[in-house]
C-alpha cells in the first residue's frame, strides 16, 4: 500500500494507492486512458496528464475551485 | 439571421456592440447561466463523444439568440476566433475587444474583461476572482495552422465506434483534438487560464473559439454532403442522432444532433465563401416495385443514402439483401432528417427489413453496416405491399389490437427494437392504450391513416413503469409503437386498446 502527501500550491493532494485522489480532502474523479496511459478529470476537460500526481496538481493550479487566485 | 465575421476584421462600432452585448447579458445573470451549462454537464456527454459538435453548435446557438435580443440587431453574429491569424498580437486582444494576455501572475488587467470589471464564477455560481489567461504557457505554444485545419478537414467519417476520444478515424475527434493535429483542444489549452477548466465559458473568447469549430463542422459538412452525423443508432445515449444531447433545454430548436446539423436552416451565415461542395453523385432513386439496386459500403463507417417516391398512402416494405449485417433507417416524407424508422435485423439472415404505411411523399433511406469497422455488398429495394409480388421478401403483417378484446403478448428483445401494432376507431370516443408488464416501456401513439403523425406519446402513466395513452379519436386507423424506454434495454410485456 502506498501513500503519497503533499501541499502544492496551497492545496493538499493525497494520492493511495495510486488510485484514489482527494485534493484538500475532497474526493477527485477521474478517468485513466489505459490506450494511452494518461490520466484526466472532469474539472480540465481538454488535457490528459502522464500521472495522477501531475493531474492533481494541474486541477489545483487551473480550477476555479482549487485555485487561490483572488483579486 | 446571424452573420458571423472574423473577430480581427469587425469595425469599432462591431466590436462596441458585442462587447456591450456580452456585459449586457453578464450583468443580467444570463452569461453566467451559460457558463453554469456547461459547467455542470456530464464531461463524457458533452466531450471526447460524438454529440461533441451538436451539443457545442446549439450552446452558441442559444447565446447568440440572447446577444441578439438584447442588442436589438437581428443580424448579430458571434465573432470566430480565426487561429491561424489569432496569435498574441491579433487585433481581437486588443482593449477594445477581448482585452490581452494575462499578467505575471495570469490576471487579465487589460480590456472590457480586465479584473475588477469582469468576475468568474465556479461551477457552483460563486465569484471566483479574475479572468484569467496564460498565452502559450501550457504546454501547447502555438495555435492551429492553416495546414492543420486543412488536414482535419479531409478526414472521414464523422465519427466511428468506439465513439469517444480513441475514435480513428475520426472527423470530429480530430477537429476535438483528440487525435491528429489538435484543433479545439489546442485553442483553450493555449489560451490558458479560465479557458483551461469545464468553467471555460467564463471567458468571452471561449464562444468565439466554438463559433471556429462550428464554422469547421459546417464547412466540412457542405464538402461532405453524403457524409451525415454517426452514429445514426446504437451509440451511447445522447449521442445518437435522433437522442436528446443532455444539458441542453428545450428552445427555438430541437435538443437532439439532427435539430441542429443545418447551420444555413439555424439562420446562420459566414463572412467567408463557404468553400464549393465536392462534386457529389445525385442520391439514387429506387424505383418501388423494381429490382432491387446492388450497392457496397466501401470504406468502413460509410453510409449509403437513397431516394424513393411514394405516389399515395399505402403499405411498404423496405428492405436489403445479401450476406452483409446492414443497418437501415428511414426518413421522410419529403425530409431526409426526419426519422421515421430504423432496423437492424428484421430481414433475412442479418438483412434490415421496414414495414410502414406509408403517406405520398419523397422518403430517403440511408443505409450502413451494423458494425462501423466492416465493409461488404448489398442490395436495396421498396415494394408497396399491395403491388403484384415482386422482388424482396413479402410483408410482415402489423398485428392488429382488437378495441376491448384481449392484449397482446410480446416483448423487446433487443436494443433499440421497438414493436408496432394497428387498430381501428369505428366510433368516436374516447380510447385508452396501455401496457402491462414488469418492463419499463414507452408508447407512442400515430394516425388516423397513418404511420407518421405523432398525436401523443407517454412513459409511466400507466401501473409502476407502464404506458398509457388516453385520447379522444375519431373514426380511421391509429398505429402504437412500443419500445423499451431504456435504447438498451429489454423485457416482455402486454399490450392493450380499450373504449372509454
Amino acid at each position: 500500500m502506498t501513500h503519497h502527501t503533499e501541499v502544492f500550491e496551497g492545496g493538499t493532494i493525497d494520492i493511495e494507492d495510486d488510485t484514489s485522489l482527494t485534493i484538500n480532502g475532497k474526493e477527485i474523479s477521474y478517468v485513466h486512458d489505459a490506450v494511452k496511459n494518461k490520466w484526466s478529470s472532469r474539472y480540465l476537460p481538454y488535457t490528459q496528464y502522464d500521472s495522477l500526481l501531475d493531474l492533481a496538481r494541474a486541477i489545483i493550479r487551473d480550477t476555479v475551485e482549487f485555485s487561490g487566485v483572488k483579486e | 439571421m446571424a452573420i458571423r465575421k472574423d473577430a480581427n476584421t469587425l469595425t469599432a462600432a462591431e466590436r462596441a456592440e458585442f462587447v456591450a452585448a456580452i456585459r449586457v447579458l453578464k450583468a443580467e445573470g444570463i452569461y453566467d447561466r451559460f457558463v453554469l451549462r456547461h459547467a455542470n454537464a456530464n464531461m463524457s456527454a458533452i466531450h471526447r463523444c460524438s454529440a461533441f459538435l451538436p451539443w457545442h453548435r446549439r450552446f452558441i446557438y442559444d447565446l447568440e439568440l440572447e446577444l441578439q435580443r438584447v442588442s436589438g440587431n437581428p443580424n448579430l453574429g458571434i465573432p470566430y476566433w480565426n487561429w491561424p491569424s489569432g496569435s498574441a498580437n491579433a487585433s481581437m486582444w486588443n482593449d477594445d475587444l477581448l482585452g490581452g494576455n494575462g499578467d505575471a501572475g495570469g490576471v487579465v488587467r487589460t480590456g472590457p474583461f480586465r479584473s475588477g470589471q469582469w468576475t468568474v464564477i465556479n461551477s457552483s455560481g460563486l465569484p471566483a476572482g479574475p479572468l484569467m489567461r496564460a498565452f502559450g504557457q501550457n504546454g501547447l505554444p502555438t495555435l492551429p495552422t492553416q495546414a492543420a485545419i486543412n488536414q482535419v478537414m479531409a478526414v472521414t467519417p464523422y465519427d466511428t465506434s468506439p465513439w469517444n476520444m480513441n475514435s480513428n478515424p475520426s472527423f470530429r475527434n480530430q477537429l476535438e483534438g483528440w487525435i491528429g493535429p489538435n484543433l479545439h483542444n489546442r485553442g483553450h489549452v493555449w489560451v490558458g487560464g479560465s479557458m483551461l477548466p469545464m468553467t471555460s465559458p467564463n471567458d468571452p473568447v471561449f464562444f468565439m473559439h466554438h463559433c471556429m469549430v462550428d464554422k469547421i463542422w459546417h464547412e466540412w459538412q457542405l464538402r461532405f454532403p453524403n457524409q451525415g452525423y454517426l452514429p445514426a443508432s446504437g451509440g451511447p445515449f445522447g449521442q445518437n442522432l435522433t437522442d436528446p444531447m443532455g444539458s441542453t433545454p428545450s428552445g427555438q430548436v430541437g435538443s437532439r444532433p439532427i435539430d441542429v446539423l443545418d447551420s444555413a436552416a439555424l439562420g446562420i451565415v459566414y463572412d467567408d465563401a463557404a468553400p464549393q461542395p465536392q462534386p457529389q453523385p445525385e442520391i439514387p432513386l429506387i424505383v418501388v416495385g423494381a429490382d432491387p439496386i446492388a450497392a457496397a459500403i466501401g470504406v468502413p463507417g460509410e453510409t449509403d443514402v437513397f431516394r424513393f417516391e411514394v405516389p399515395a398512402f399505402g403499405a411498404h416494405t423496405m428492405y436489403t439483401l445479401g450476406s452483409s449485417d446492414t443497418f437501415m433507417t428511414l426518413f421522410g416524407p419529403n425530409d431526409p432528417n426526419f426519422e421515421v424508422a430504423s432496423d437492424d435485423d428484421a430481414g433475412e439472415g442479418f438483412n434490415a427489413q421496414i414495414n410502414r404505411n406509408l403517406s405520398a411523399g419523397t422518403y430517403f433511406l440511408r443505409v450502413r453496416l451494423y458494425s462501423p469497422n466492416s465493409t461488404g455488398n448489398y442490395a436495396v429495394g421498396v415494394r408497396a405491399v399491395s403491388a403484384t409480388p415482386g422482388p424482396g421478401p413479402g410483408p410482415v403483417p402489423i398485428p392488429e389490437l382488437i378495441v376491448n378484446g384481449v392484449g397482446i403478448d410480446a416483448s423487446i428483445s433487443a436494443a433499440n427494437e421497438s414493436d408496432v401494432y394497428r387498430f381501428n376507431v369505428t366510433t368516436g370516443d374516447f380510447y385508452t392504450i396501455q401496457t402491462n408488464g414488469t418492463t419499463d416501456t414507452f408508447m407512442s401513439l400515430h394516425g388516423p391513416n397513418s404511420q407518421i403523425p405523432e398525436i401523443a406519446s407517454n412513459d409511466d402513466s400507466g401501473i409502476s413503469f407502464n404506458a398509457l395513452i388516453r385520447r379522444q379519436l375519431s373514426p380511421g386507423e391509429y398505429f402504437v409503437r412500443v419500445r423499451h424506454y431504456s435504447p438498451s434495454g429489454t423485457g416482455a410485456y402486454s399490450v392493450r386498446v380499450t373504449q372509454g
